[in-house]
Formats: structure tokens, sequence, C-alpha cells
């Protein structure tokens, strides 16, 4: 349809636009005659051809809903029609055509992460992490993990980068596998999506703004109002029997904090040190290793950078709360409750959560299977608290 | 050479250079090296106490299992110290970015809308919200109020309901005074005591006040130019009649009554003059009233006179 309207706009504009001077002069009267014949057949045989390539255009039926745009005012129901009919034809037409080869997309490491396995050298040198801070910034605690200079700046070894990567993805799917609260703190101008979608996958926490100080050396003042639940063993909310407990209960500390920016949040972090909680952190050439439990030597002023080793990490928590909830299934529960919350209050409540939990009445076998999981899933909590 | 400073594996190394025969025994040896234990904890803990007695096991007695519960935040901005703040601002966030290839309108050209005061925000979540961080859940709400109406998704209306005012000033019209089929206008105006209705009519610049001429109406001069002032300050005592009613008060209170009730009745005619007017103070009420004498004073506020013993 476009391509009749170009067609028959330049056959009409062909047809009335004034002939050249030049091209006039150039004729004599006698052979006049023979050139408009031959011009106009030229129009008639042009016209034709249009028509034809038209009317199989038409026999396409890829554009029979497309109405051409009028300049008589566009209404609001125009615009919807409009916007329904081009999403219809990029619908139909969309996959005609060359094919467009993979441009970039913003965006596209926060939409799809890539995987703990995803991590290659390649990747980390496009996403820019290696490139560190001017030499005269540096920390000489960092020596190791600096390949070398180039223009004035120190260069992050990508190897100690991808080993480190790979070394916290393994601490955060450990900690999401053992029932672990993790939080990811990155608190630059832009971090926010990358940092909400690693909580989400990880079913974590996420903090893109500034951390209030003392949220976990003073949590029952700055958390006081915020709401925490129960869950069992499948992540099924508790809904009965626990109020009382809760509403009493100290403020929750994370079990792992992950922080994309450890140069400004040394308060947090001195908190966590404070409370044994482990961290990680994405240390630059200029920031202090020994302020993270386990650094990650990598550009952190690069989005892409943090938005590559935030979603590794955040993939590596979804995996370890899958894990966790298989094992829960089978019945094998990896953490342990929390000393204190006991059970629900009342034996009715206990038995409705309990339903939730088991189906059919525990065989002995099961019994006595669970206890020596409940030891031995102690002793795992014990080994992985002595670690962190 | 001597070798007894290197590291572990250099020194097998620099061992293999010099005695090619001795790999296989070299490699046995590390093979064998048992690996290292790094976690000290549980030795630790085991050291600081005797390891507690398991009572029930041993009689028989089964120990009952531990009820399976833990605790965890309701929403995942737990540690932001205002978790319902931090959800609604990333609802909103999500919304503008899944609908952003919609089609808008320009600019200045969506609905006004009235947003929600802060304090109402604050009192509704409980939390200390700060002007500048709801500020960002208003700009996000403005972005999704310019998506074109007829293409706006069901989720945009309600987050924009949820942020609207119950009543939106914007959508209140000034009502026009009417002009009758003789050509008059009515306006009303009030001042302190004073009520007053001043009927315009086009015409040649006769006044009448309660039937009286306007000298006759009001012995100062300043009352009689505040009549008619709204017709001075726009230039146009030669184009209207005016015949008014006023009642109440004092003298000063009828011609400023007035002064409010022809400029109405002249924004009848020409609602296009209301700036100039109201920069004349010819629409604007003056709520002030006689103030009430208070026990212990003479009058409002004027105190006895003090006298010796």
């Amino acid at each position: 349809m476009i391509l009749r309207n170009v067609a028959i706009r330049h056959g009409r504009s062909a047809l009335a636009a004034p002939l050249r001077r030049s091209f006039l002069r150039s004729m004599t009267t006698d052979t006049l005659t023979h050139e408009t014949d031959a011009l106009s057949h030229s129009v008639h045989n042009h016209l034709k051809e249009t028509h034809s390539i038209e009317a199989s255009i038409n026999q396409l039926n890829l554009t029979k809903t497309f109405v051409p745009p009028s300049d008589a005012g566009e209404s609001l129901d125009s615009i919807k029609t409009d916007y329904d009919s081009q999403q219809r034809l990029n619908k139909r037409t969309g996959k005609l055509g060359s094919a467009v080869e993979k441009g970039y997309v913003p965006d596209a490491l926060v939409r799809n992460p890539p995987k703990p396995a995803d991590v290659t050298l390649e990747l980390l040198m496009a996403s820019q992490s290696h490139l560190g801070h001017s030499t005269s910034l540096w920390n000489p605690a960092n020596q190791r993990y600096i390949f070398g200079i180039r223009q004035g700046i120190h260069i992050i070894s990508l190897e100690e980068t991808a080993a480190h990567l790979r070394r916290a993805a393994k601490v955060v799917e450990g900690v999401a596998y053992h029932g672990g609260l993790i939080l990811f703190v990155g608190t630059r101008a832009g971090q926010g999506p990358a940092i909400v979608k690693a909580a989400r996958l990880s079913k974590g926490c996420h903090l893109f703004e500034k951390w209030i100080p003392g949220s976990i050396t003073n949590g029952d003042q700055i958390l006081a109002r915020c709401d925490i639940k129960v869950v069992d063993k499948d992540d099924v909310d508790i809904t009965s029997g626990f109020e009382d407990k809760i509403g009493d209960w100290k403020a929750l500390k994370p079990d792992l904090v992950v922080c994309m920016n450890p140069l400004e949040n040394y308060i947090m972090l001195h908190e966590c040190g404070l409370n044994n909680i482990p961290t990680i952190g994405v240390i630059d050439t200029d920031a202090d290793p020994t302020w993270v439990t386990y650094p990650i030597p990598a550009n952190d002023d690069s989005l892409r950078c943090i938005q590559v080793i935030a979603g590794v990490l955040g993939r590596a928590g979804q995996e370890g709360q899958g894990r966790r909830l298989e094992a829960a299934k089978t019945g094998h529960i990896t953490w342990l409750p929390p000393p204190g919350l006991g059970s629900p209050e009342t034996a009715e409540d206990k038995k409705a959560a309990a339903n939730k939990v088991r189906r059919g009445p525990p065989t002995a076998d099961e019994i006595a299977a669970e206890q020596s999981r409940g030891k031995s899933s102690k002793q795992e909590m014990d080994d992985v608290d002595g670690e962190l | 050479m001597k070798v007894s400073w290197h590291p572990a594996t250099l020194k097998e190394t620099l061992q293999c250079a010099s005695h090619p025969q001795s790999i296989s025994f070299s490699r046995q040896r590390v093979i064998n090296i048992r690996p290292r234990n790094f976690t000290t904890s549980t030795r630790l803990q085991a050291g600081i106490a005797a390891a507690e007695i398991d009572f029930g096991g041993r009689t028989g007695k089964e120990k009952e299992p531990p009820f399976y519960a833990r605790l965890v935040p309701t929403s995942a901005s737990y540690f932001t110290a205002q978790p319902l703040f931090t959800d609604d601002l990333l609802a909103v966030q999500t919304l503008v970015e899944r609908y952003s290839n919609l089609p808008t309108v320009k600019p200045g050209e969506a609905p006004r809308v009235a947003w929600r005061p802060l304090a109402d925000y604050r009192d509704s979540v409980g939390e200390v919200v700060q002007a500048s961080k709801y500020s960002k859940i208003i700009h996000a709400l403005q972005r999704l109020n310019h998506i074109q109406a007829s293409l706006m998704p069901e989720p945009v209306k309600d987050a924009l309901n949820a942020y609207k005012r119950n009543v939106n000033p914007f959508r209140n019209v000034v009502k026009v005074a009417p002009i009758d089929k003789l050509g008059r206008s009515l306006g009303a105006g009030r001042r302190k005591a004073s009520t007053a209705r001043a009927w315009l009519v086009e015409g040649t610049g006769e006044v009448l006040v309660n039937g009286k001429s306007l000298v006759d109406a009001f012995g100062r001069v300043h009352d009689r130019e505040s009549v008619i002032w709204a017709l001075k300050a726009t230039d146009r005592i030669d184009k209207y009649n005016v015949w008014a009613l006023a009642n109440g008060g004092g003298t000063t209170g009828q011609a400023e009554a007035l002064t409010l009730a022809v400029g109405k009745a002249l924004m009848a005619h020409e609602p296009a003059l209301k700036p100039a007017l109201r920069r004349a103070g010819c629409v604007t009420r003056d709520p002030r009233r006689v103030e009430r004498k208070k026990p212990g004073h003479v009058k409002a506020r004027k105190m006895p006179a003090w006298v010796k013993r």
C-alpha cells in the first residue's frame, strides 16, 4: 500500500512537472510529437507496472487493515486504531526482510543476567571490569589483583576477577541453600535496577539508597516498623500461631551482605564486622580489600560490570534457593529454626501449619532419617558459620 | 642447589629439574598430603565446653524434631527502613519501564492531575518519607500520566488513581455569571457587615446606588471612588451603567462591597479583564470582620488605663 502511494505520487509528479527548458530547446517541431508520444507511452507503461505491483501486494493480504494516515485531525480513537494496526503489522511482517544483527540493549544484563557458569574473561572484559583507577590512587593491598599499568591506570587481572567472582557465587549459593538472608547493597546512582533484580532472584533484600547507620547494630530502633513474617520449610507463610513472638522479636540481621561500592559503605561493612556477618564486595584498585570478607577485584565505576557481578551473584542465590526448596520437598531441611522461635502457640495452629509441611503421617524411618539429617545439617551450619 | 627455603611446589620443580628420575616419587608424596582443614570453629566449640548431654536419646525416648519455621522480612526492602515506600516506588517504576513503548501525548497536553500531598502519603504508609523521595514517585506517575488516554492500561489506571487526590481541583471550572436578555449582568459582593448587588449594563456611565446618585449615596470622595473602582481601573467608566443595591454595615463597608459586586458584574461582560481586576483588588473578598471584645479588655485589645493605687 505504501509502495503504491509512493508510486502514484511520483507518477503524478512526473506527469505534472514541467519539462525542462533545455529539453524543450533540444526538440524541434517535427520530433516533438514523437517525443511526446514516447513520453506518454512510457508513463502509461509505468502506471501499468505500478498497478500490477499493487495488485500483487494486495493479494498478499498483509496490509489489508492498514489505513494510511490522513491529515484531518487525529482523534483519540484514531491513535488507538493506528497503534493497534501498527502492532498487528509488526507482528505479521516482523520476521520478513533481512536479519538484523544483535544490537546493544542497555538493560539486557539486568533483564537476563548471566549465570556463574557463563562467567568468561571475554564477558568480564566486555563489561569493562578490568579498568582500575589511576596508578596514583591505588591501594597497595590490591597488588596481587593487578595485571599491569596501561595509560596511567591499573589494569585488574581478569583471571583473578573471574576466580573471585566464582568463589563469591559459591558463597552466595551456599548461604541461600542454608536459608540465609542475603542483602544486596549498591548505593551509587544507576545501580538500583541490577541490585533489585539480584535480590529478587535470590529472594534476598536490596538497598539502593543510603545505608542508615545502625541498621544492624541498632536495628531494634531503626527497623522497628519493618514487618517480618514466619515461613515454613517450603517458604509458605505461617499466618497464625506466632503473632506474639513476631511482635517482640528482635530486628533481623542479614546473613550475608553483598556490597557493590564498599568505598561509600564503610559504616555498613564495619557494622557487619562487629556482628560477624560475612561480606562480599567489589574492590577497585583504590579500595581496601580488608574491609570485606570476600573481595571481588573489579571495576566498581562501570555499571555494566556491576550488572554482570550482581547478576551472577543473584543467579547463584537463585540456584541455592532452588536447591534448598528441592531438598525441602524430599524432606531434607538444610537449616535450623532460630533459637527461641519454637512451635506455634496453639495445637490447632501447629496442626494447620504442620499439614502444610507434611501430607501423610511420617514413618519411623523418616523420623530417624530426619533426625540424622538435622544433626548433619547442624554440623554443616556450624561449618558454614565457622567458614564465614 | 640449595632449595630448602623455597616453597614446596617450587622445591619440587627444582628437584625434578635436577633429578628427572624422582618424578614419580615426588608426585606420590604430593597426592598423599592430607587436605588441610581451614575451619577451626567446630573444634573450638567442642573445646570450650563439654558436648551437650543427650538425655532423651539413650533411654529410647525419641526426641521430637524441631518445628521448622524461620523468620524472613515481609518485604525485600526491609533494610531500607522504609519498606512500604520503597516497594511503592519500585512498583511505579516497574510500570513506567513496562509501558515505556506506548504512545504518549505531547509534554504539556496531559490531563492535569493533583497528586496526593506528601503529608497524606506519609500518613497512609506510616513512614518518615522525605519530600525528595516522594517526588521520585510523583515523577514516575507524571510519566505514566502522559500515556495516551485511549491506550492507558488497567494497571496504570489503578496506580494513577491510588495517588490522585480525592478531589481534582483542576476539574473545577469557575461559573461564568450570565447576562440576561436585557444585557444586564449581576454581581454580588460583601465587605465587613455589608452586602451589595450590582447590575451592570452597557451605557454612558450613570450610577445609581439604592436609587440615589453616587454623590447622594456616599459623602466621602474615597467611597465614591471605591464604588466605581473596577470600572476606573479598567478605564470603562463611560461604557457601563450601574444600578446597585447595598445594605447592612456602614458606608465604607457598603462602598467596598460594591467594589466587589461591580467587579464581578464586569467580569461577566468581559471575562478577559479578570487579571487586571485582580491586580486592582476587585476580585478578592476581604475576610476581615470586627474583632470580638475580650474579657479584661475595654475593647478587642484595649486594656483599661493604669491607675495609681
